[in-house]
């Protein structure tokens, strides 16, 4: 068995102390289509505590629906300043309601940037609907978390690379790393700095980490577990087990994502 | 804990996995590097091929590979392509291989009693499982639905099934985990948070099994998930390699 110290760390203590796991897409609550046993603040701690993961940057589900929910997201920020971060949910469907979002949006400590969801709002990225959030993020250096999956009419990689040269001071972080259309999302993320990978769900799939790393290199992915959906440990463990060293499993489980939240903290 | 792999397959397949282990040799390679000590396998083109050829390259790649164990693709028996029953089950007396796969959306054929019967009660007889992906699907039946089919028409049957999750399966195969208590899963992609020490807290651990689903699924997933999952050393131990064991020694053959 191969006995990096960091798998051998992981897979004896379930954490690690040199390696204090940052999760870049998580979110909160119940949601419509799965059972969670833990979708609270508190259950969430408890699976953080659990897999050695320092924070958590979340959009809660409730926000995803109605995003007059966003509100409750920072004050979860506000009660667990050292365990989350958040992002502020845009819904196209209800572009009447962005201006004033960005407003509060602005006015609240602890959000990173915003999320995008386009493949379940039905508008693609590249939609004039998003073009208010897409500037006020250039204009303030923030983060988006966009759902990318591949050939997509609405979130493919390829609608990721119309928006990152346009708006280049944007963090675009590839939710899902654009599922399934990898090389169309190596070579964006690659070919455009404000672009990173974001492995939720992707690092499942074998040798895709591998690849990702080889071909972007692994300063350019981060990584998430769409908590509460998916064991911490899971993701962690495709990442550890991947044929990389520990210097890239440093990078993706933490260290990217430190340099990117830093202004946040 | 010893790791004993329900769900792993080598050999080249029609479409190009990211990674793969074309002979069984390069899949003990994989193997040794995630601390797998055996596994129940098959080879792809049992899967993307005729069962006819599949199962034979099967048998002539693991010969003498003591850590891997052979299962056969089933056909319904009325082609007469693998032969009677009686041939089925002495080969399988012979090279020791005490469970199926089924792959009916690649075969083409239905999962009911009417083509399946005799090879169904032969499986209820002698204990002998059955894999099936949750992908599968036949004839516009698929999912749990397909799943909650094959049980009904055989609801002593020992089925293991495989990949279901991520996206929120619970409400699918709890109610058939309660009433069919032959119904097994691998947790190959089981990544719900909590998910496994929430089902053994319920269910108990023996109708889990570990599978990594190489070669297309990530193997780190499941080991880690499993090694710190917050059940006990017991059922730690059951899900890894015990179940399976269990499940393998059962076969009369």
């Amino acid at each position: 068995m191969n006995l990096s110290p960091l798998i051998k760390e992981f897979m004896e203590r379930g954490r690690s102390e040199s390696c204090p796991v940052i999760d870049m897409h998580a979110h909160l609550g119940p949601y419509q289509g799965i059972y969670f046993p833990n979708p609270w603040p508190g259950d969430i701690i408890r699976t953080m505590d659990r897999c050695g993961v320092r924070m958590v940057v979340s959009s809660s589900h409730a926000a995803l629906i109605d995003t007059r929910e966003n509100i409750k997201m920072a004050d979860i920020v506000t009660k667990y300043p050292n365990r989350f971060r958040a992002y502020w949910v845009i819904n196209p469907n209800y572009p009447e309601r962005t201006q004033r979002e960005i407003e509060q949006f602005s006015e609240i400590k602890g959000l990173v940037g915003f999320k995008f969801l386009s493949d379940y709002h039905k508008f693609s990225l590249t939609d004039p609907r998003y073009e208010l959030a897409l500037k006020y993020a250039d204009e303030h250096e923030l983060l988006i978390l966009m759902h990318t999956w591949g050939n997509s009419s609405y979130d493919s990689p390829s609608l990721v690379e119309k928006l990152a040269s346009k708006y280049s001071h944007v963090t675009f972080l590839m939710g899902h790393s654009g599922y399934g259309e990898w090389e169309k999302s190596i070579q964006v993320a690659k070919d455009y700095p404000n672009v990173y990978l974001e492995l939720t769900a992707a690092y499942a799939v074998n040798g895709v980490i591998d690849w990702m790393v080889k071909e972007v290199g692994s300063h350019k992915i981060v990584f998430g577990t769409d908590l509460p959906w998916f064991d911490p440990h899971y993701g962690i463990g495709c990442v550890i087990f991947s044929r990389i060293t520990d210097k890239d499993r440093h990078n993706i489980l933490h260290q990217n994502a430190e340099r990117l939240i830093e202004p946040y903290l | 804990m010893k790791l004993f792999d329900c769900n792993a397959g080598f050999g080249t397949s029609m479409l190009r996995p990211i990674r793969f282990a074309e002979t069984a040799q390069g899949l003990l390679k994989e193997m040794d590097y995630y601390g797998i000590s055996e596994a129940l396998v098959y080879h792809a083109r049992q899967r993307d091929d005729s069962p006819v050829v599949g199962n034979e390259l099967l048998l002539d790649e693991i010969d003498g590979f003591d850590r891997l164990h052979g299962t056969f693709t089933i056909l319904p028996l009325q082609t007469g392509e693998l032969g009677s029953l009686e041939a089925i089950l002495e080969k399988m007396r012979t090279k020791d291989i005490r469970a199926f796969w089924s792959f009916p959306a690649e075969h083409k054929y239905l999962m009911t009693r009417i083509a399946l019967a005799p090879l169904y009660d032969l499986m209820v007889q002698r204990n002998i499982p059955l894999f099936i992906s949750v992908n599968e699907s036949c004839d516009g039946i698929s999912g749990w639905y397909l799943i909650e089919k094959i049980l009904s028409d055989v609801p002593d049957l020992t089925l293991v099934v495989t990949e279901h999750g991520s996206w929120g399966h619970d409400r699918f195969f709890r109610p058939l985990i309660e009433k069919y208590e032959n119904l097994c899963l691998d947790i190959s992609r089981y990544e719900l948070d909590g998910g496994i020490s929430d089902f053994c807290a319920k269910y108990e651990a023996e109708r889990l099994l570990f599978g990594t689903g190489f070669p297309r699924w990530n193997p780190g997933g499941p080991i880690l998930t499993l090694a710190q999952a917050d059940i006990t050393t017991k059922e730690r131990e059951m899900i890894a390699s015990g179940n399976l064991e269990r499940i393998l020694r059962r076969v009369k053959l």
